[in-house]
């Protein structure tokens, strides 16, 4: 036997004391990572759920002077044309990306079944713009398909579901307005808080030209613009009205003009109430901790003074203080490193359960938010960090104390 | 050798203070066997206490061969207590989560001795004690005298010269009694020295002299 060895045995013998604080440590970690999962959970899904229709966008439609304008009358409609697009991205420096989009709702059709979506003419920084990823094996509109006009298509998963059911669509035809199209790619699912004309799930996407063709309407229905730094939103916005209003002939700060969609500012606020969810879960959070951190403490305290009579004995037949010490603290992190290790296993299996759940992308609720827990490293650090110096120094503190009176006041203690 | 000079203990209890031991001067020779008698309370186990280094004296000066104790370090006093001397106490303190072997083996282990010199060492005491068949049962499944057995076992691990029993043989029935005081006989004749705290003058007709306590002074 040896030193090591005798400290094993013990604790051994004691296990079944040792377990409820063990069981506490574990139902603790379990807690507080699981509420803490949670409430990271539902950050990450608004955040991705408002990227669904984009991430920093602000979308720029035409509209009607409600301001008399250098001796022009109000009520003037002002629309947008596709050159306005260049006109904006030569003046605007700010501008990263920038997109015309033009619609119309039109008959689709594509193995003998015909329905009818809203169909949509743009350009390839569309795609990064509005988060148009494809599902594997298929592709969004690409510069060279804007530029040639091709007559290629990539269109929503509920339409290719509606039109081809189960089977890829990649590389059928689908007709629209009677001119044959080929689909390059199609949506992967994914959760869209926001939109216009209903989900993304619903859409067709052709090249701008090819388009044209179906639509001969010059004027576009809005334009994307994407900024460098999602804290130039404003400025663009005021530079995007200027430049139109001079364009077009009207007051800038004509409000009924020309009207923005300005989703950095809507996230804004939206990023203020998850926040305020955030901070409210981290103080649930931080009070569970502490409950269970002083009933952890409780116990570890309450048996480490159990034990002060076997450390009076301990001295009493020549263990040096060292040896008191270490036998403590070994066990005390032997107890804590189990407890949590277990709750983390535990919450690190509910968490990947809970995560297998399907989210019904077509209609979007409650459960998106909560059935996407997940970890942060931060999470674990800080919870294993606090918890850790609560318990070293509840399940030492009593033995170094002992270890520095006279071995007959710890025989005493009864 | 033992020097007390003018030991006095005072334990102090909230506002209150009582002076256990009031100016003890003791001188215990090498190889002696030594009583210590007196009535309840008179600071009998205070005194022990001391003598063993459990304790320290509130005024006074221990000697312990040459040694002054209370120049001594933490770890100093736990290696006195470890080689120097073995303690017999009267409840036993044995580790109740350890057995009978590891009790005994442990003041060993604190000594840092090889693990076959402990094996022999555990195996011989057993035999002594007549406990070698009882090696892996826990104090609590052992009866008093027997738990006292092993108690003493330990205290002999390390073969210490000073064997201190305080009241050794008060928890016991007369027969296990007899057998603690015929080992602790037998121990002084090989060469040891033994202080014993003891109500009983059948008991105490074993030493070869009686120190009595009256109200924390030495009487005779
Ligand atoms: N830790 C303590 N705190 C306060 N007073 C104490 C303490 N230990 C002992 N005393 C007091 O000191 C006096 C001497 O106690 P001690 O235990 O030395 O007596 P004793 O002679 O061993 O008695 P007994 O024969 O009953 O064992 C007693 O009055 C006792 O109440
Ligand atoms: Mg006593």
């Amino acid at each position: 036997m040896t030193l090591p060895r005798f400290f094993w045995s013990e604790y051994r013998k004691r296990r079944k004391r040792a377990a409820l604080i063990t069981f506490a440590l574990f139902w603790g970690t379990l807690s507080i990572l699981l509420l803490m999962a949670f409430g990271q959970g539902m950050t990450t899904q608004f955040q991705v759920s408002f990227s669904g229709l984009g991430q920093t966008l602000i979308m720029v439609y035409g509209g009607q002077t409600s301001l008399p304008f250098e001796g022009l009358p109000k009520g003037r409609p002002i629309s947008l044309y596709p050159e306005d697009v260049d006109y904006l991205k030569d003046r605007v420096p700010e501008i990263l990306r920038i997109a015309p989009e033009s619609y119309n709702f039109l008959q689709v059709s594509a193995n003998g079944k015909e329905i009818n979506r809203t169909v949509h003419g743009t350009t390839a920084e569309f795609g990064l713009m509005r988060t148009q990823v494809p599902r594997m094996g298929g592709r969004f509109l690409n510069a060279a398909d804007v530029a040639q006009g091709r007559k290629v298509a990539f269109i929503g998963w509920k339409v290719a579901a509606d039109l081809f059911g189960s089977a890829d669509p990649v590389g059928k035809p689908i007709v629209i307005n009677r001119i044959p199209f080929t689909v390059i790619g199609v949506l992967q699912k994914k959760i869209q808080d926001s939109m216009y004309n209903g989900p993304d799930a619903e859409q067709v996407y052709l090249p701008f030209h090819a388009y044209q063709q179906i639509d001969n309407r010059r004027r576009i229905n809005q334009i994307h613009i994407q900024p460098r730094e999602a804290s130039q939103s404003k400025i663009v916005e005021a530079r995007v009205r200027t430049l139109l209003g001079r364009k077009y002939r009207f007051v800038p700060d004509d409000r009924y003009a020309t009207s923005f969609w300005n989703t950095i500012e809507d996230a804004k606020q939206g990023q203020a109430i998850f926040k305020g969810i955030e901070i409210f879960l981290g103080l649930i959070g931080a009070l569970t901790l502490l409950i269970g951190a002083v009933g952890v403490t409780n116990l570890m305290y309450a048996v480490a003074k159990e034990r002060t009579k076997e450390i009076g004995v301990k001295l009493a037949i020549g263990a040096r203080r060292r040896v008191i010490i270490q036998q403590f603290f070994l066990e005390t992190v032997f107890v804590f490193a189990k407890g949590t290790f277990w709750g983390f296993i535990t919450a690190f299996n509910v968490v990947h359960i809970i995560r297998l759940a399907p989210i019904n992308y077509d209609s979007f609720g409650i459960e998106a938010y909560l059935l996407r827990p997940e970890f942060s490293l931060q999470i674990f650090v800080a919870y294993t960090a606090i918890l850790g110096v609560l318990c070293f120094l509840s399940g030492i503190f009593p033995a170094l104390r002992a270890s520095r009176a006279n071995p007959i006041e710890s025989l005493r203690y009864e | 050798m033992i020097e007390l000079q003018d030991i006095t203990k005072v334990y102090r209890t909230g506002s209150q203070s009582l002076e256990a031991l009031r100016g003890i001067s003791v001188k215990i020779g090498k190889g002696e066997f030594i009583s210590i008698m007196g009535p309840s309370g008179s600071g009998k186990s205070t005194l022990m206490n001391i003598i063993g280094c459990l304790d320290t004296p509130t005024a006074g000066e221990y000697v312990l061969d040459s040694d002054k104790v209370a120049g001594l370090t933490f770890d100093q006093l736990a290696a006195v207590r470890n080689r120097k001397i073995g303690f017999v106490f009267q409840n036993f303190n044995l580790l109740p989560y350890a057995t009978a072997w590891e009790n005994i083996e442990l003041p060993m282990l604190f000594d840092g001795k090889n693990g076959r010199r402990r094996r022999e060492r555990v195996t011989e005491l057993l035999n002594a004690v007549g406990l070698y068949e009882w090696r892996g049962h826990r104090p609590s499944e052992l009866s008093g005298g027997q738990q006292q057995r092993i108690a003493l076992a330990r205290a002999l691990a390390n073969d210490p010269p000073i064997l201190l029993a305080d009241e050794p043989t008060g928890n016991l029935d007369s027969k296990s009694g007899e057998e603690i005081m015929a080992i602790l006989t037998d121990l002084w004749r090989e060469g040891r020295t033994i202080v014993m705290v003891t109500h009983n003058d059948h008991i105490a007709a074993h030493s070869e002299r009686t120190i009595r306590l009256f109200d924390g002074q030495v009487v005779a």
